[in-house]
């Protein structure tokens, strides 16, 4: 990577943790605080979901979230009490809905209102899967952060056509 | 006089949300129905009449934009108003949904925004 392109890669970074810390503040009160210190989060204890996105340029976003933040992601989303049961489908389900706003709010901060992404559907990502990914693609972007009961990364791919970082319309 | 909806999004605690939103919001509310796509959501449709639409835009199977497309096609659904409440941030596929005839909330959304979109609907209706 040059410098230009570590310059681009820090500003994806700026605009990503930007992005998710508003969307988890605002969509969950949940409260993140950037870690650079801390290192990449371990499958143990870890649900994980993905969302493809076509447009300008391609690729996808992914969190990973340890498994403690899920339930008050949940009831934080639909204001529960905190002695409230959630099952692990309302877990998956917010884990994917977080993701799919985060991702439709990054996209524009990228790239600009003018610019026109299709969104796929959200899925979970198993640990397999993220294994995988990891191997086959190395990440333009990933921010690290720590929530008070937990922790979660977000993660971003672009496909390798569009990998050159200068070429990015950062806005 | 109380109205009756149908949300339709793919995530069911965004339905939730929708619906705790809604509550919150002093509306009068009549019968809220769901579906979790766009296909779902014309089959609800035609089981009941509704006086307002709430559609997410990705979904599964069949998407917000094409089911739209669908109920303006329709005599019987193309007056239904439509409120698009969706992460979207290109301009002009906001505005084509405008175009369209929707109202447009971005994803997330407070519950003072719904009231505030649900309110310029219910007061359009009464004029």
């Amino acid at each position: 990577m040059n410098l230009l392109e570590g310059r681009m890669s820090e500003r994806l970074n700026e605009i990503l943790y930007r992005v998710a810390e508003e969307i988890l503040e605002s969509l969950a009160f949940l409260f993140p605080v950037l870690d650079e210190e801390r290192k990449k989060i371990s499958n143990v204890f870890v649900w994980g979901a993905s969302i493809s996105f076509g447009g300008p340029f391609s690729g996808r976003l992914v969190i990973l979230a340890s498994e403690t933040i899920l339930p008050d992601l949940v009831k934080n989303m639909l204001g529960l009490d905190a002695g409230e049961e959630v099952s692990l489908d309302q877990q998956h389900d917010a884990l994917m809905e977080l993701l799919s706003i985060v991702c439709g709010n990054l996209l524009p901060a990228i790239a600009g209102k003018k610019a026109m992404f299709n969104l796929d559907v959200p899925k979970i990502l198993f640990p397999e899967e993220y294994d995988a990914l990891m191997q086959k693609q190395d990440s333009v972007s990933q921010v690290i952060l720590e929530l008070e009961n937990g922790q979660t990364d977000f993660i971003l791919f672009i496909e390798e056509d569009n990998l050159s970082l200068n070429s990015l319309p950062l806005v | 006089m109380a109205i009756n909806l149908l949300i339709v999004d793919d995530s069911s605690v965004m339905r939730s949300m929708i619906v705790k939103a809604l509550r919150m919001s002093g509306i009068d509310l009549g019968a809220i129905h769901q579906a979790s796509n766009g296909k779902e959501g014309l089959d609800r449709l035609d089981e009941h009449g509704v006086d307002l639409a709430i559609v997410d835009i990705a979904m599964p199977v069949m998407n917000g934009e094409e089911m739209i497309d669908c109920m303006r096609s329709r005599p019987d659904t193309n007056q239904i108003p439509v409120i698009v409440i969706s992460t979207e941030g290109s301009e002009a596929r906001i505005e084509r949904l405008k175009e369209k005839g929707a109202w447009f909330i971005h994803k997330p959304f407070t519950p003072e925004r719904i009231r505030d979109v649900i309110n310029e609907f219910v007061g359009r209706q009464n004029v």
